[in-house]
């Protein structure tokens, strides 16, 4: 070995490993290059570049088109570009999301892709190197520093794509898919080969026969590799960076429909080309599937699928089809049987995987795209689903009950109509009016407000928000609930709304915007959170919070719950929390859907909370907390389940200061 | 062929393969109690095929049996053509019927023929000094309505079931007079088959009259068969909230609620059942709820029209008892 | 086949009530309006005729303008035309003479089939669809769960008491009176809505009443007795003698 370090240029490989680190700040290893390139080994390179290049082009350049005949994408703006930059940075450049979520592979795949930006430089050199054009000669000083720089990152590269070979092809993980992939293999078989051949020349005397095999080796592997690249997944080397930019604004945004014959995704045409993009990027890692509540408890729906079904549709049928895209809809299910309506209507919108995806994709919109599609034709036929649409049509409220039933709890609560002359508008939802146990909440929620002393009314009329008829794609439906909703707001004068439900919250802050400007609205846990110092503290209990899907990844509010919860007792987490946290199962509409098949994505969940031995579940959700209700029925262990408010009010004294009643 | 007096009540009777349909009894209390107010006498109408045989038990006074043999099955034709020209006869002022199916059927038509309409479901007749005002249920029974009559011709009221008591049976046989009316094969247009009941295919909750249903409350599954007993007793269907089902204590089909079947009996006795929302939005259609729960703050009390505060493992074998003994 | 379904907009079954000024009617101030809803059933199959055996489906409503969403509405579901009978004195006709109104403007379209609702959940007076009938001299069954049409005409499936059930037979045209339920309903959907607003929605002037009516409403009020609890106490066999009872004479299943 020390021989190896003493004589730079004829060290061995082993030796060469075995001292990387030091070797190369000492700057004590070069690079062998061929010095020679023939006329016919000129034209035989230019020759394989030519054909490389062809090939890579031959299979990129349809996909460009696809994408670029796809419906263009009405609503974009790049601005504001602070905000894409800073995603393109985090997620792109530094591998943020990755790293954070998959921490191990996370950093193989960071380590992957930094070695690559590394060796853009040497790759460029190396193969003008066999052009007689090589600008960065190993021996200069530039040169010295760049290529032990590049051949740390070598290592690294070839350590890391060792292990995500072990991991895919022994460990393998079930998100990767039931089928071995062959071409990753490949793959990662050229990479180790670049880096294995990129580092060898380190170790072979300059001049000898060793060093052109090593170079045209490299070489070889390079050009395979490149049209290798838009043939598979490996697409998203070129594609994600521009995906991840280019990333509809907000979280699991529905994008507003234009024209009249734009009903969703109903069919090849109404692709966008945002999304055309997004399927294309997909590097089927199978987060989004590892993390949705569907997939994991049986169901159909297998997001990743899904990107990848309609990425088959673009590959056959094309962008500018009629094609139903959604299998029921064909007359034919050659396609994609994950591309179903059964697939599509088991989602629970948690966001799960839009939050998870490496690459960009933003699985909610196309999701609920898909569901309008199938809604807004009348195509989706579900008695349940029918059955939730005419109460909504008719009442008002996704129960089905009659708004008299809201006057009466509304009277008997004693809560005050608001006329403007109150600070908030409490906005009860269908489960704070209706529901028992939503009731109780906002019971509990309004005396916690008599105790701060802030003022607040009901509205006299309250129809849904329209949020299961967003979510489950029903554009009409949706439309003329936040129509009557911002109009009810407006009529009352209202300034500020305060909520009990995040699906509330969020359909009015962020949904309600395609119908006029809402006003401004938050959950009861940013207000009590705000409010905080004036609760009174609790000791004793061990609380485990659970976070909902529309008030964290939906909201990224995250630290106002566990701040109430922090009041009332001890906080525990569950293992899967914050941006992590997994669904109770009722979003999308889903609450009202009838039986789910497979497991309860509920009882997973709760029994994920039982586990950490807490002796209250907290929620901040009236849908988790009623899921949780009948599922805590089926656990070893019952704890307490209370929301938030709940657990601020039980502290409170009963008869509340300034004696209102 | 027989005739009455002009002006009277005349009361249609209704029969089924001989047998006086049991609103035929109400519809008759009614018509006295109308002849007692408009005056003139009480008259009854009855339709069939010569020489079928019409048990006529409790019905007193002149029954005019309006016979053909186009008369054998109902049909909607037969009975306004036959009634028409008994009515034209008898001229009575009002025409009382009970306010069943088959009347709903044809009675409009019949008042038609007369320019008339008809006065239906009625709830309650007050007598005023300008004369009589039928009370009518509107909105699914949210408000009364008081009707007159305006018209030239009869008065065709029917009535609504259990609004009128009947009588006691009169000791009196009915004085049968046959009326003959002029009938053709080719005026009637309908042709009906046999009837028929749904085969009970699997649960079918939806179409039941009677529920028992059984929450959380029953502790565990070895209390099952006490609820079950109860539902036999009442010839119910046991049917089950939805913790009940997924504890497999009671089949997932018989679960009642968002996620399981919605129901609309006359009785639906919820014993052991907090109320949940889910629950609730399944039976909210009942006719009458029955709740028996130990929390008098159970949501269920809610939307119960007679509640049990009380211990379900004392309630409800005594129930069953009491059933049993009524039966 | 032509079939025409006749619609009533109503007050929705939920809305709260109350007794107009005049005692004569509700207050409509506050009240939204929504489709009868065995009308709807009658849509519904009407619809799902169409799409059978094709054919045009016309809907037909009388009253103010109001009626004309819910035509809309009808239009948005699948039906091709709407007829608005415009009168704004129905509640001074009686349903004979609301039924003639109704019956002029059927007549005109000389249709196969007409259905309609078995009742209307406002007036419940259950008789418009047969009184239809009889005017326009057409067979008719009432309380009808399910249509097929036959080579003779049409087989229907009518709803007797207690749970039994007839298949009647009769030729075309006819009038049917649909029962709720039959059918599953559908909701509206955008693209419907889209649709309907190049379907033509025809509006007639209703002909002025002919004859004075045969019956007035003269005074509505609310019922005595509210929805309340009872609660029931005592030892569990008193109590039981007391269910036993409201069994026996309030619910009657015993």
């Amino acid at each position: 070995m020390r021989v190896a370090m003493l004589h730079c240029g004829g060290a061995t490989a082993i030796g060469f490993l075995g001292r990387a680190g030091d070797a190369c700040l000492l700057g004590t290893l070069i690079l062998a290059e061929p010095e020679h390139f023939s006329g016919t080994e000129i034209t035989l390179l230019l020759l394989a570049m030519l054909a490389s290049a062809g090939l890579f082009l031959q299979r990129l350049w349809p996909i460009l088109q696809t994408i670029h005949h796809a419906q263009p994408e009405q609503d974009f703006h790049l601005r504001p570009l602070g905000r894409r930059t800073a995603a393109f940075v985090w997620e792109v450049l530094l591998q943020g999301k990755v790293i954070r979520q998959r921490p191990l592979p996370g950093l193989a795949h960071a380590f992957v892709f930094w070695g690559f930006l590394a060796f853009a430089l040497v790759s460029l050199n190396h193969v003008a190197t066999g052009l007689r054009l090589g600008f960065l000669p190993p021996q200069s000083w530039a040169g010295r520093f760049y290529f032990d720089f590049a051949a740390v990152w070598a290592l690294l590269v070839a350590v890391s794509i060792v292990g995500l070979f072990v991991r895919r092809f022994f460990v393998r993980p079930i998100w990767l898919g039931e089928h071995l992939s062959y071409e990753s293999g490949v793959i990662a078989g050229l990479i180790f080969l670049l880096m294995v051949s990129y580092l060898g020349a380190f170790a072979v005397a300059p001049g000898g026969s060793a060093v052109k095999l090593l170079w045209w080796s490299h070489t070889a592997a390079l050009l395979v590799f490149l049209p290798l690249i838009p043939h598979t997944k490996h697409l998203h080397l070129v594609l994600s960076p521009l995906t991840v930019f280019l990333k509809r604004d907000s979280f699991a945004q529905i994008p507003r429909l234009h024209g009249d014959e734009d009903f969703g995704l109903v069919a090849g045409k109404d692709v966008t080309q945002l999304i055309a993009l997004q399927t294309y990027s997909c590097v089927e890692c199978g987060r989004c599937t590892e993390h949705c509540p569907a997939a994991t408890t049986g169901k159909v729906l297998n997001p990743k699928e899904v990107v990848l079904g309609l990425r088959s549709y673009l590959n056959t049928v094309g962008p500018a089809s009629e094609v139903p895209l959604l299998a029921e809809a064909r007359p034919d299910t050659a396609y994609a049987p994950t591309l179903s309506m059964e697939a599509v209507f088991g989602c629970t919108t948690c966001g799960s995987c839009e939050f998870q995806c490496p690459v960009g994709i933003q699985h909610v919109p196309v999701i609920v795209g898909l569901r309008r599609g199938a809604v807004n034709t009348g195509t989706w036929e579900d008695d349940y689903g029918t059955k939730l649409f005419l109460a909504l049509e008719k009442h008002g409220n996704a129960l089905g009950l009659s708004a008299a039933e809201r006057d009466k709890f509304v009277t008997k609560q004693g809560f005050p109509i608001f006329d403007g002359t109150q600070e908030y508008c409490l906005w009860l939802g269908c489960m704070g009016g209706y529901d028992p146990k939503g009731r109780e909440i906002i019971a509990d929620f309004a005396r916690v407000m008599h105790f701060l002393g802030t003022s607040f009314g009901v509205l006299k009329k309250e129809r849904c928000t329209g949020d299961p008829a967003r979510r489950l794609g029903n554009d009409l439906l949706f439309g003329t609930l936040a129509d009557s909703g911002l109009k009810s707001l407006e009529a009352a004068k209202v300034q500020k709304i305060v909520a009990i439900c995040p699906h509330c919250v969020r359909t009015i802050a962020e949904d309600w915007r395609e119908y006029g400007i809402a006003p401004q609205i938050e959950h009861h846990s940013e207000f009590m959170a705000r409010h905080r110092d004036r609760l009174p503290q609790q000791q004793g209990q061990s609380i485990v919070y659970h976070d909902p899907c529309y008030l964290g990844r939906y909201r990224e509010q995250y630290d106002a719950p566990r701040q109430v919860v922090q009041q009332a007792g001890a906080l525990v987490e569950a293992p899967r929390h914050r941006e992590r946290s997994f669904c109770c199962g009722a979003g999308g509409g889903l609450a009202f859907l009838g039986e789910e098949h497979g497991e309860r994505v509920s009882h997973v969940r709760a029994q994920e909370l039982v586990a950490t031995g807490a002796d209250v579940v907290g929620t901040a959700c009236p849908f988790c907390n009623t899921m949780f209700r009948d599922a805590l029925h089926e656990t070893e262990r019952q704890p307490q389940l209370l929301d938030i408010a709940q657990l601020t009010a039980r502290a409170l004294p009963s008869q509340p200061p300034g004696g209102e009643p | 062929m027989s005739n009455g007096p002009a002006g009277g009540v005349l009361v249609v009777l209704e029969q089924h393969d001989g047998e006086l349909h049991r609103l035929s009894a109400e519809a008759l209390a009614a018509g006295r109690m109308l002849a007692a107010k408009v005056g003139g006498r009480v008259e009854c109408a009855l339709l069939r095929a010569p020489g079928q045989a019409v048990a006529l038990t409790g019905v007193p006074g002149r029954v005019h049996a309006v016979e053909h043999p186009l008369l054998a099955a109902y049909t909607s034709d037969g009975y306004t053509a036959a009634l028409e020209q008994l009515i034209r006869t008898l001229t009575p002022s009002h025409v009382v019927l009970p306010h069943t199916y088959q009347v709903r059927d044809y009675a409009p038509a019949l008042a038609t023929r007369f320019r008339q309409v008809l006065l239906s479901d009625v709830t309650a007749i007050h007598d005023t000094e300008t004369g009589p005002v039928f009370v009518r249920q509107l909105l699914q029974g949210k408000l009364n309505a008081d009707y007159r009559a305006t018209g030239a011709g009869p008065c065709f009221v029917s009535v609504q079931a259990g609004s009128f008591l009947a009588e006691d049976a009169a000791t009196d046989a009915a004085e049968v007079v046959a009326f003959a009316p002029v009938l053709e094969a080719a005026q009637i247009r309908t042709r009906a088959g046999e009837r028929f009941r749904e085969a009970a295919h699997t649960v079918d909750l939806g179409s039941a009259a009677v529920i028992v249903s059984v929450g959380r409350g029953i502790g565990e599954e070895a209390n099952i068969p006490l609820v079950q007993e109860l539902a036999d007793a009442l010839g119910a269907e046991l049917a089950a909230s939805r913790p009940i089902c997924d504890s497999g204590w009671v089949p997932m089909e018989r679960q009642v609620g968002s996620s399981g079947q919605t129901v609309a009996p006359k009785l639906y006795l919820a014993v052991g059942i907090s109320g949940a929302i889910q629950h609730l939005v399944g039976m909210k259609g009942s006719k009458c709820v029955i709740a028996i729960n130990k929390d008098e703050h159970a949501p269920i009390f809610e939307v119960a029209d007679f509640g049990v505060v009380g211990d379900l493992f004392e309630m409800v074998p005594e129930l069953t008892k009491a059933v049993r003994a009524a039966r | 086949m032509k079939i025409v379904v006749a619609v009533k907009q109503v007050p929705e079954r939920d809305a709260a009530i109350r007794v107009g000024a005049d005692g004569r009617w509700i207050e409509e101030e506050d009240l939204s309006y929504t489709i009868n809803e065995p009308d709807a059933y009658a849509l519904e199959e009407a619809l799902q005729l169409k799409e059978k055996h094709g054919g045009e489906v016309v809907v037909v409503g009388a009253g103010p303008e109001r009626v004309t969403s819910t035509l809309r509405e009808a239009l948005a579901k699948g039906a091709d035309r709407a007829i608005h009978v415009e009168a704004v004195d129905l509640g001074e006709r009686d349903t004979l003479g609301v039924a003639q109104v109704l019956a002029d403007a059927i007549a005109a379209e000389a249709p196969d089939l007409v259905l309609t609702g078995l009742q209307s959940d406002d007036l419940g007076l259950g008789q418009t669809g047969v009184v239809m009938a009889e005017l326009l001299g057409l067979p008719h069954a009432t309380i009808i769960m399910q249509v097929e049409v036959t080579a003779s005409g049409l087989r229907v499936k009518q709803e007797l008491e207690d749970g039994w059930f007839q298949h009647v037979e009769m030729p075309l045209p006819a009038l049917l009176t649909m029962q709720s339920g039959g059918n599953k309903l559908r909701y509206a959907t955008l693209m419907g809505i889209k649709k309907a607003k190049a379907k033509e929605l025809k509006t007639e002037t209703a002909a002025a009443a002919a004859a004075s009516p045969s019956a007035r409403l003269e005074r509505v009020y609310l019922p005595q007795r509210q929805k309340h609890t009872e609660m029931l106490t005592g030892s569990p066999a008193e109590v039981a003698a007391k269910l036993v009872q409201i069994l026996k004479n309030d619910v009657r299943v015993l």
